[in-house]
């Protein structure tokens, strides 16, 4: 089956049909480990833990030779790592994730990331669990290492539309909470929120053990602010409409949002947190690579 | 600070217009949703202020811009002379050039005219640069030679030069009254009036009425009249010439009466007056012993005319310092013959009981043997004989106590009168006063006037009425004005029919060939004697009383052969009434049929020697007439027709008004003096000095324009640098 170009898999029609979500999520995750990335793995030396018998459908390249070679028979290496952690994607489901400039919005770009993402977890043996929030968690995916698992939370993420404002920080707290075991949370969000409470939630986290990494989801024209003229803006999140000149104030408003990444990213890299800005108009191979750097970082 | 064009500033409620703009854009707008409202409210806040400022500094420039250019239309002007700093205004003026006879006087090296000039060159090179002037000649006519103001200097100045000096009258009110139109049409600062004249009082008729008009405008219009003369206290003028004579025959001694005036204040010795005929030496001279002061004298002297058709008489007196009125010429046509024909109305039976035997002496008063020679020539006929005349064979028709006619004799007459005849009619005993009160008074309107009934006694000679003995007014018996002419009050009257002539505006609508009526001579008691009438282009002389000795002793007295000749004259000769013309006037002249659609040459008067004009014999009114308009100048004109051949002469004369020396009264200069600048012309004065003085005042749009342009360019800076990115 060939395998379809990225930006197709960035067509909310695409992103809304579970099945075709799941198959394009594969597709990506496949295409990039095969293609052009080298493998992080390669040449990493995992710690080995034990062998198991050969079965058919196993990945042939963890097959080890010298057993092969000694005894004829083929037997497939398991490593240290492939059941070590748990990753929990968080992916905001809130208004303001609904702005696109184009087709394409904030929450379609997510729930690819997250799409993605799942997929390759669970590829790489990891187990993981998927939940999407507003003001608190609305649907959550319990953590699960089978692959089988992945259509479940596919049909989640494209039956999943936004309704309500966000409140990252508290779900970051929840989350700090209910976690018994050290893992990986991954927030993909637009963090239109109070940075400090966000800030706060991730540091709860990572007391608590957690590998953290955010993905800080933005539209192109949120990051550059292109408007010309005169110009009403009218706010997702019941806010009152602003009348302006966008032009005039373009540098003043990149000034702002430059501030707030800023803010946002120093306080991740105080707590130790991964920050990643994903601009929904670039592809999303540096999201892959950003995430597996990550995840060889948190394995070494 | 006054506005020449204020209506423009209503142009200031433009400025409403960037602030309608202003208000309607913020009503246009994009709309966008959007997510990132907390860094967009943050920036807004952090530049709403400001902003809000730089809308507002915009807005103002833009509305400044429109104050501005609405004010700078307006046409605001400062009128204190602190505002001479910005330099002279210009000038839109009107220069009057006084061009009529009286500009002629020299002072022995200039005329007034050349003065005059001068003056006007002067006041035209006074006015700043951007400066227009126009330039009217001024007689009793107003000539616009650049009839609206020009911004061409040096063409005013070339025209001022060029300017012809006519022999017209003067009368400067009309040209006043132009120049005032003309300015006040005109929107600008200063506007200027410059009169050049010589102060002659006759040109200053209507003095009142000019006054009136210059302090009317006198807050927009600066007035400044130039007086060229210098007081002249000599002038001797001929100020009339006429013929005495009534008729004109070739190679009879002709009278010719000459007035000679003194217009100055010293009497005035020893003055030789030459008459010539054509370009022949004086045929004769008269010495005026003594013309005085403020007075006229008249002499009459004798010429003949050698041979038929048009001549010209001249008369002279030596030539002062206005030598235009030390000569006047007249056209005269000789006549070779007049053909009268005499209808007896009472032929008697004795000649000397014959109505008509006084007439026919008279007509020809010469004796027997030399009447053949005599140049009118008469026809003696009868009631009977009136049906078969043959009236065009004749240049008058005389109808002498005739009772009645048929109506075809009156519809002939009728037709000969309006081909040029004359004709002349004696009533008495036998007329039918009905047929010739309802068929030609009434109906054909041929009769000058009326036959009332008769009054007097013919059978006695104890009463009796006279003719006027003074004071007559129509040139056909003006000769009886000098009392060496004797007088007609002589003559005694026992019976005759009171003329009434049709009052004014009578109820009978008149014949389209009826002239008016006038009176030619009246009784001592005021009545009507001789009364004429123009009919198409002849003439009816009617006479009260017989023109026997049967109702009057008129036929024997001596005024009677001279009164009735210049009675034929008049009828016989009215065409030639139009050879003498006023200088200005239109000359006029009936031609025979084969010269329609001919072009004729005029040669105009000796001072324009060689100067030739050309017109055509038009249709007016189904005749072919001969007119020519363009008589500035005194003298004699000559107008040839190549083929067929035809010549003849006619003369323009001066008004003797412009021969006077008044001038305005010192009284009248004050009076001009309180609505104009009144200077006197004397050598080496410079006008340019004088109005520059007086001028002050400077338009400002210029500034408000260049403010407006900073404004603007203001506007697009300021524009350009709040638009920018921030």
């Amino acid at each position: 089956m060939s395998r379809p170009a990225t930006d197709t898999l960035l067509d909310p029609e695409v992103i809304s049909k579970a099945e075709a979500l799941g198959l394009h999520a594969r597709y990506v995750v496949e295409g990039y480990m095969a293609g052009e990335h080298k493998s992080p793995y390669r040449g990493f030396a995992i710690e080995f833990a034990q062998h198991r018998e050969y079965s058919h459908g196993d990945d042939t390249r963890h097959l080890d030779w010298k057993v092969v070679g000694r005894t004829d028979r083929y037997y497939i290496k398991q490593y240290e790592q492939e059941t070590n952690y748990v990753a929990n994607v968080l992916l905001d489901g809130s208004e303001s994730m609904k702005y696109g400039s184009g087709k394409l919005t904030k929450l379609h770009y997510g729930k690819v990331i997250a799409a993605c993402l799942s997929y390759l977890i669970l590829n790489q043996r990891d187990a993981v669990a998927l939940g999407m929030f507003d003001t608190n968690m609305r649907d959550y995916a319990p953590r699960s290492d089978n692959k089988s698992t992945i259509h479940n939370l596919m049909a989640r993420l494209a039956a999943f539309e936004p309704k309500a404002q966000t409140n990252i920080g508290a779900v970051l707290h929840d989350m700090a909470r209910q976690t018994r075991r050290k893992g990986i949370v991954i927030v993909i969000s637009d963090f239109f929120d109070d940075e400090q409470a966000v800030l706060d939630g991730i540091q709860h986290l990572r007391f608590g053990g957690n590998e953290v990494i955010v993905f800080h989801v933005m539209d192109p024209y949120e990051l550059e602010f292109p408007f010309m003229g005169l110009v009403e803006f009218e706010g997702l999140e019941q806010v009152p409409k602003i009348l302006t000149r966008p032009g005039e104030i373009r540098k003043s408003y990149l000034r702002e949002v430059e501030a707030f990444r800023t803010r946002l990213r120093d306080g991740c890299e105080r707590n130790n947190c991964h920050y990643v800005l994903v601009n929904t108009s670039h592809s999303l191979d540096e999201v892959l690579s950003a995430y597996l750097a990550f995840r060889l970082r948190t394995a070494g | 600070m006054s506005f020449l064009n204020p209506i423009m500033l209503f142009g200031i409620a433009a400025v409403s217009v960037p602030i309608i703009i202003h208000l309607l854009n913020r009503r246009k707008f994009q709309k966008v949703v959007w997510a990132a409202m907390r860094f967009l409210r943050i920036s807004v806040e952090q530049n709403q202020r400001r902003m809000r400022i730089e809308d507002m500094i915009l807005l103002a420039l833009r509305c400044l811009l429109l104050i501005l250019l609405a004010l700078a239309l307006a046409r605001p002007a400062f009128m204190s002379k602190a505002a001479d700093v910005f330099g002279q205004s210009k000038v839109t003026g009107v220069v009057i050039l006084d061009n009529s006879a009286s500009m002629a006087v020299s002072d022995g090296t200039q005329t007034r005219f050349e003065k005059a000039r001068r003056a006007a060159e002067q006041a035209i090179e006074s006015m700043p640069a951007g400066s227009a002037t126009a330039v009217l000649l001024a007689s009793d006519v107003v000539n616009g030679v650049i009839p609206e103001p020009t911004f061409d200097l040096n063409l005013a100045r070339r025209v001022v030069r060029e300017a012809p000096l006519t022999d017209r009258a003067t009368d400067l009110f009309p040209a006043l009254n132009r120049a005032i139109t003309v300015l006040q049409e005109r929107l600008a600062l200063r506007k200027e009036i410059y009169l050049i004249t010589d102060g002659q009082a006759a040109g200053w008729r209507q003095l009142v009425e000019a006054q009136r008009a210059l302090e009317r405008v006198k807050s927009e219009i600066k007035t400044h009249i130039v007086l060229v003369s210098e007081r002249e206290e000599r002038n001797l003028a001929i100020t009339e010439l006429r013929l005495a004579s009534g008729l004109s025959p070739v190679d009879q001694p002709l009278r010719f009466e000459v007035q000679v005036s003194n217009f100055g204040r010293e009497d005035v010795r020893d003055v030789r007056v030459g008459l010539s005929v054509d370009a022949d030496p004086p045929s004769d001279e008269f010495t005026i012993e003594t013309v005085p002061a403020g007075s006229t004298r008249s002499v009459s002297l004798f010429a003949r005319l050698r041979s038929a058709g048009f001549h010209h008489v001249s008369a002279r007196i030596p030539e002062d310092r206005q030598p235009a009125d030390d000569r006047r010429a007249i056209a005269v046509r000789a006549i070779k013959e007049v053909r009268v024909l005499v209808v007896d109305g009472e032929p008697g039976s004795e000649p000397r009981e014959s109505e008509t035997y006084f007439l026919r002496n008279a007509l020809v008063p010469v004796p027997a043997d030399q009447a053949e020679n005599y140049f009118v020539k008469t026809v003696a006929g009868n009631v009977a004989e009136l049906a078969s005349a043959r009236f065009d064979d004749f240049d008058a028709v005389i109808l002498a106590n005739v009772p009645d006619f048929s109506n075809a004799v009156a519809q002939r007459l009728q037709q000969y009168l309006r081909r040029g005849g004359g004709l002349m009619i004696f009533p008495g005993a036998r007329v039918n006063t009905a047929f010739y009160n309802e068929q030609l008074f009434a109906r054909a309107q041929l009769l000058p006037a009326s036959l009332a009934p008769a009054r007097g006694e013919a059978d006695q000679d104890q009463k009796y009425f006279t003719l006027q003995d003074k004071d007559y007014q129509h040139p056909m018996v003006a000769l009886w004005n000098d009392p060496a002419a004797g007088t007609l009050g002589s003559a005694r009257f026992y019976r005759a029919f009171p003329l009434n002539l049709p009052a004014t505006g009578a109820t009978n609508a008149p014949a389209p060939d009826a002239g008016l009526p006038e009176v030619v001579l009246k009784y001592s008691d005021g009545s009507v004697a001789v009364a004429q009438r123009n009919w198409g282009l002849g003439r009816v002389v009617l006479f009260s009383s017989t023109a026997d000795t049967a109702w009057n002793d008129l036929p024997v007295r001596l005024p009677f052969v001279p009164l009735l000749h210049r009675a034929l004259g008049s009828i016989v000769q009215r065409q030639d009434e139009g050879l003498n013309v006023r200088v200005g006037s239109r000359f006029a002249r009936r031609l025979s049929t084969e010269l329609l659609e001919k072009e004729a040459t005029f040669l105009k008067p000796r001072r324009t020697e060689g100067l030739r004009e050309t017109r055509r014999v038009e249709l007016v009114n189904g005749s072919p007439v001969l007119q020519y308009d363009q008589t500035d100048h005194a003298g004699v004109y000559e107008v040839k027709i190549a083929d067929p051949a035809y010549e003849l002469k006619f003369a323009a004369q001066s008004h003797p008004s412009e021969s006077s020396m008044d001038e305005l009264t010192l009284g009248q200069v004050n009076s001009l003096k309180t609505v104009a600048n009144v200077v006197t012309w004397t050598p080496g004065f410079t006008l340019k000095g004088l109005v520059e003085r007086d001028r002050s005042g400077f338009e400002f749009w210029l500034p408000i324009v260049i403010g407006a342009l900073m404004v603007a360019g203001a506007e697009t800076f300021l524009g350009q640098w709040f638009s920018r990115e921030k």
